[in-house]
């Protein structure tokens, strides 16, 4: 598939005085996708958005939007709109005259924007909400006419930078659903920056994982999560045990590698990731993919026995550490709590089953 | 009331602070031309004698003209000057701003005489009030741009990226976006940079030449005891029209804090 990207970084650079911010990004978001920009705090997610608004000059390197290099390219000549962190709704304007705001420039009639504006805000489920002043909205109103404010103008590309991490977690769960309906709708490229996995994994078509103003990893959701490429990209998404591993033989496309506890692990070469130089080799596992043996039970693919350490009841998730026999540390596994099958105690003996299909090694 | 002695003493000192300005419109309107008690009874003789003096008009006018002129300039200056300190690095902002503000702990008599020698030996002007209005201008600047520097750090800066990233010019948005969320600022402004002018003395003196304000004025007039009565009555006036002025200011100001929802971070009242 050889179709243009929407936004390309060609080895971008951005120092901030002696700061260098962001160290070479060299990426490409596809057309009508659904993008996310995932990191620690500080990592350059939001410089890098800002290079895309205009609102932030690179220091070396290019970015193109839907093929053209946007060097010189002011932010109010490009086809990007920004939803901002803090919304920024204008205070002293009506909501229609918010919304309205990008048309102004436009040689459209008064009617004919009215309707737009109308238009705009039912999309963001706001419909008759044009007379009232902006600045008595609550959080979740305020996001709506940010988004309807910035949609209004069909841009190319949509750049929302942490957009939902104002709201409380009731709406904000609602928002995430709608924003992945209203994509879908409009069609239009999304770029969302976040520091919240779970709302990358959840909304994202794509998502790049970013430290210290680097990509570390650009994959989609399910690759990210099963087979992240580095030991910290698997710590920052989700929960991940590490295992201190030896490899101890490599055949063809199989690896062997040695844990404490479990013994001799056999592991595909295409789960295989990098672990930080002189690091040991570890091998990890999700919490999920391990699972508590009841009374009776048969194991699936190995087997191992321990000793239940802490016990994290979540309500439809319980969260155990086990440790396993032979082994220092305790690892973390989640059962869903199913009916019939009481939560188990502290203390408890229990035995512990895995697939190896689920591990990826670290060396 | 939980602590007495703290009540009387802020009792004292609001009767120490206004008393005094009490005083002025009750010997306004007394029939006599001493100012001492008792009172002799009530006329509205000394307001129209007031009215009639042609250099008391005259000095009002000047007065008037000087505060609106200078306050005018200083908060258009001003408003330049505290954007530009909030919102760009320059080289050496520190020491500049440092030198703007400096007038605001010099001691007046020095900023007189200064600006008085550049008039005269410098410039080679003559004095009128156009040399006023410069003194004015340089004197309450301080002032209005501590007021402005608040409005315009409290502002957002995302609102002026969004409206640049709508398609408005950086012009376009200042006057549509910057201006009105800072007006109340303005307004504040406007109103500290006209009363230091039209109470100003001491610049007023040196640079006025021979035109008279409403302070030397009132001041020359002094000398006169029959002359007192009329400057209670404009005392009295000036009272009145102070009031009106910062009410009406202050309703204007909270208007704009009601229609942007802002939260009131004090004004004069
Ligand atoms: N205008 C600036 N001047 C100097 N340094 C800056 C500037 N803007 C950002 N930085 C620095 O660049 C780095 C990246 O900042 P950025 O805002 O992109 O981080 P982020 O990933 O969005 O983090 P957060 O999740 O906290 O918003 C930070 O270390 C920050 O201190
Ligand atoms: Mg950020």
């Amino acid at each position: 598939m050889t179709t243009q990207p929407m936004i390309a970084f060609r080895e971008v650079h951005k120092y901030y005085g002696d700061y260098h911010a962001l160290r070479g990004i060299t990426a490409e978001i596809r057309p009508g996708e659904f993008f996310s920009l995932l990191g620690p705090s500080g990592c350059g997610k939001t410089t890098l958005l800002r290079t895309i608004a205009g609102f932030e000059d690179i220091s070396s390197g290019a970015v193109l939007i839907d093929g053209r290099d946007m060097a010189g390219v002011p932010a109010n000549k490009r086809p990007t709109n920004m939803v901002f962190q803090s919304y920024a709704i204008f205070p002293h304007l009506s909501v229609a005259q918010n919304v309205g705001f990008g048309l102004r420039r436009d040689t459209r009639s008064k009617g004919e924007k009215a309707k737009l504006v109308e238009e705009a805000l039912e999309m963001v489920g706001l419909k008759g909400y044009g007379a009232r002043a902006a600045h008595a909205l609550s959080g979740g109103q305020r996001q709506r006419v940010a988004l309807a404010r910035a949609l209004i103008l069909k841009p190319k590309v949509l750049l929302l930078d942490e957009p939902l991490s104002a709201l409380d977690r009731k709406i904000r769960e609602q928002m995430q659903v709608e924003l992945i309906k209203l994509q879908r709708e409009v069609g239009i490229t999304f770029v969302l920056v976040t520091h919240d996995q779970e709302e990358a994994l959840v909304m994202s078509d794509r998502i790049a994982v970013m430290f210290e103003g680097e990509i570390a990893q650009l994959a989609d959701p399910e690759t990210l999560y099963r087979r992240p490429n580095s030991r910290r990209v698997a710590d920052f998404i989700g929960v991940m045990n590490f295992l201190p591993a030896t490899v101890t033989g490599e055949r063809g496309d199989t690896i062997t590698a040695e844990v404490a506890g479990l013994g001799a692990l056999e592991v595909a070469r295409s789960q295989v990731s990098l672990a930080p130089a002189g690091d040991q080799a570890a091998v990890g596992f999700r919490p999920e993919t391990l699972t508590l043996l009841y009374e009776g039970q048969q194991a699936g693919d190995r087997e191992a026995q321990g000793v239940i350490d802490e016990v994290v009841y979540y309500g439809d998730m319980t969260y155990y550490d086990v440790r396993l026999d032979g082994m220092e540390r305790p690892v973390r596994i989640s059962m869903r709590n199913v009916f019939g099958r009481p939560v188990l105690d502290v203390g408890t003996r229990t035995r512990v089953a895995w697939s190896p299909g689920a591990l990826v090694l670290f060396r | 009331m939980k602590f007495p002695p703290l009540k009387i003493y802020a009792l004292a000192y609001l009767l120490f602070l206004y008393a005094p300005i009490l005083l002025l419109p009750l010997f306004a309107f007394n029939d006599g031309t001493i100012i001492a008690f008792p009172l002799k009874g009530f006329t509205t003789g000394w307001f129209a004698k007031m009215a009639e003096n042609d250099t008391l008009r005259h000095a009002l006018s000047n007065s008037l003209i000087i505060a609106l002129t200078s306050s005018a300039g200083a908060t258009i200056l001003a408003v330049f000057a505290a954007r530009a300190s909030t919102r760009y690095r320059f080289r050496a902002k520190g020491s500049i701003m440092g030198l703007i503000m400096l007038p605001m702990v010099l001691p007046d008599i020095l900023m007189g005489m200064s600006l008085l020698l550049v008039m005269l030996e410098v410039l080679r002007v003559n004095l009128s009030i156009g040399t006023v209005i410069l003194g004015h201008v340089i004197i309450s600047l301080p002032y209005a741009i501590a007021v402005l520097q608040t409005a315009f750090a409290t502002l957002d800066q995302s609102l002026e990226e969004a409206a640049v990233d709508l398609g408005e010019t950086r012009i376009g948005t200042f006057r549509l976006i910057v201006l009105p969320l800072v007006m109340p600022g303005i307004i504040s402004a406007f109103l500290i940079s006209f009363t230091i002018s039209l109470d100003e003395f001491i610049v007023a003196f040196f640079l006025a030449g021979n035109q008279p304000t409403l302070p030397t004025y009132i001041f020359s007039q002094l000398r006169f005891p029959s002359s007192i009565p009329v400057i209670m009555a404009l005392g009295t006036c000036l009272v009145a029209a102070s009031i009106v002025l910062l009410s009406v200011a202050e309703f204007f100001r909270r208007r704009g804090l009601k229609r942007t929802g802002a939260k009131d971070t004090g004004g004069f009242l």
